[in-house]
């Protein structure tokens, strides 16, 4: 059986910049359409990879032909349903970059964050943004733009905690310290 | 300053700090628990990270057994043997294996939720515990981990809705109408995130099981929690369970809410949140008719003892048979709740019926287990989610009370009680 965290956290770029595809789906995708449920007993990264937003409806071609890079745009509420950590897993080994949605359900968000998977806030961006369009993505800024298109667009930037835990790669890189410290 | 919310005040008592809304706190844990869904991946990474470092507190530590109960295929099985052989490498006693029932319901059960506390655990529905005023939210493979580890996690303090019921209502509505009545009022674009705390008199006169039924939806309502501060009948029965003294962590009287909402649900009617979505309710007359194959009495949100009452009360006044084309399936939320129903003879009426009485567990609320659906089946449930395809490709399901299921059971279409 192997085991879930991300190879290397070097995939993460320190800055938080980066450029890539456009996905675009809407509000409310929820966990089961980002990975359904009859996959749970699955632990392998990799072969979890293969069933990444498999539920989405006009997304099934998703892991035929996403690239390295590519970046996931989502309208509101994304990763609604279930506390499984598998929604970001899946589409951290698909080599996505980042997930830059309306808004994210709580357990995502979190998750995103332990994982140290770059997440953005961005009122409006699914409705700006088209699927292929070209994206440069700050999430030290919170700014998006969309050179397709020509438009920047402005969200919420990473900070505090939650950037310093990303920074670390992950919860578990942020605690290595306190964790070494005691043994 | 102002006074606290609910959720301020456990997580400043947990943290030492002044924790506010919006405020990042590190707060210990009082519990943090793994069923056999993400408890293997979470021995799997503590492992990984930690080797064979010793957990924080084997006490503190518990594993439900719950999503795939008794295991149906080998991985599952392998991953039961996981969580199995990581107790009793690391000494922790309270292992609640597949004869169990739904975690959260066993725990409460077992006195190892207590107002105040903060609950860590592998299932969104975790926070149905703020039924009792506990603070408890489901996490991932990663929090799960640290948190055995460490014994304490990071958390974003909530903002907190007060949100007040006025009027009276009575049967056949229950309180999955009132959960089902505020999933449609609410923008789940102001919920995000945010702690409920509930109030008023359609409150105070929900038993254990009722707030049970409106927490556990707290998270379709996209909250963190819900909370319900207990009143002394619920303090009563969790110090016995207990064996310890228990007080109710209630919000101060100048404590800064968010938002406060009212609502009036003076004759409240029976509801069902039609496909694709939970929030997505109409009253049950106005899909009356809908032919159905399959009706499931039970999940963490309705498989409480009075739930499986109601049920058989309802099948035996409309004649005590379930329509031919209909497959019935009844799963009591505990090996309690079991047993309270075989000695209210409960059993008798489903199987009589034409039920099946399944084994305590999650049983339809996953895929994982039993009652899967065929490509164009129809379900009616009394449990939380109805998001496509969960059961079956093709599938679809509604949500709705004990009393509306079994009534549509009996007619093979929705249909409202007698």
């Amino acid at each position: 059986m192997s085991h879930l965290e991300p190879e290397g956290e070097e995939q993460m770029s320190e800055e938080f910049v980066f450029s890539g595809r456009a996905w675009v789906v809407g509000d409310d995708i929820d966990t089961d359409m980002i990975y359904h449920g009859s996959y749970l007993p699955l632990t392998d990264p990799q072969e979890m990879a293969k069933h990444a937003l498999e539920y989405v409806p006009g997304m099934e071609d998703f892991t035929d032909k996403v690239q390295p890079g590519d970046i996931l745009v989502t309208g509101k509420n994304f990763g609604c349903g279930s506390s499984r950590e598998h929604a970001v897993i899946t589409l951290q080994y698909n080599d996505v970059s980042a997930v830059v949605s309306e808004s994210f359900s709580r357990i995502f968000y979190r998750n995103a964050v332990n994982l140290g998977f770059p997440i953005l806030e961005v009122p409006g961006i699914a409705h700006q943004v088209e699927t292929g369009d070209e994206l440069e993505v700050d999430a030290n800024t919170g700014s998006v733009r969309d050179l397709t298109k020509g438009v920047e667009l402005q969200g919420a930037p990473l900070s505090g905690l939650e950037k310093e835990i990303m920074t670390a790669g992950g919860l578990f890189g942020y605690l290595k310290k306190e964790l070494q410290a005691e043994e | 300053m102002s006074g606290k919310t609910v959720i301020e005040k456990i997580l400043s008592d947990h943290s030492g700090e002044d924790a506010r809304a919006g405020d990042r706190v590190w707060a210990d844990l009082d519990l943090a628990v793994v069923r056999d869904f993400g408890g293997p991946n979470v021995v799997l990474e503590y492992e990984k990270q930690l080797a064979d470092k010793p957990v924080w507190d084997p006490q503190k530590i518990a594993m439900t057994f719950d999503y795939q109960a008794p295991a149906k295929v080998v991985q599952v099985a392998n991953n039961q043997r996981i969580c199995r052989e990581f107790a009793a490498k690391h000494g922790i006693p309270h292992v609640f294996d597949v004869n169990a029932g739904i975690g959260q319901h066993v725990l409460l059960e077992h006195g190892m939720v207590l107002p105040g506390s903060v609950i860590i655990g592998t299932d969104s529905h975790m926070n149905l515990l703020g039924a009792v005023g506990s603070f408890s939210t489901g996490m991932g493979t990663t929090d799960l981990a640290a948190g055995w580890a460490t014994g304490r996690l990071w958390f974003r303090v909530p903002g907190t809705i007060k949100i007040t019921f006025k009027g009276e209502y009575g049967y056949p509505a229950s309180a999955k109408d009132l959960t089902l009545f505020l999933l449609s009022q609410i923008d789940t674009s102001k919920t995000i995130y945010k702690a409920m705390e509930f109030y008023g008199q359609p409150i105070e006169a929900l038993t254990l099981a009722g707030r049970l039924t409106l927490a556990s939806m707290v998270t379709e309502m996209e909250g963190k929690i819900g909370f319900i501060v207990p009143d002394e009948q619920i303090l009563g029965w969790i110090r016995e369970r207990a064996g310890k003294p228990v007080e109710a962590v209630v919000s101060d009287g100048d404590a800064s809410y968010w938002e406060e909402w009212e609502f009036n649900i003076d004759g409240l009617e029976p509801l069902i949140a039609c496909p694709d979505r939970p929030d997505n309710v109409r009253p049950v007359g106005e899909v009356a008719g809908t032919r159905v194959d399959e009706v499931f009495i039970g999940s963490c949100t309705n498989g409480r003892l009075e739930d499986l009452q109601v049920a058989a009360d309802v099948l035996g006044r409309m004649g005590g048979k379930v329509a031919p084309h209909v497959r019935l399936i009844v799963t009591p939320a505990t090996t309690e709740v079991a047993m309270g129903a075989v000695e209210a003879g409960l059993y008798e009426t489903f199987i009589k019926a034409g039920a099946m009485v399944t084994n305590q567990g999650c049983s339809l609320c996953t895929i994982g287990h039993h009652g899967v659906l065929a490509e164009g089946d129809v379900l009616v449930s009394t449990g939380n989610r109805n998001f496509r395809g969960k059961l079956g490709k093709g599938s679809l399901a509604y949500l709705t009370g004990p009393a509306v299921a079994a009534a549509t059971a009996v007619k093979g279409e929705i249909s409202l009680p007698e």
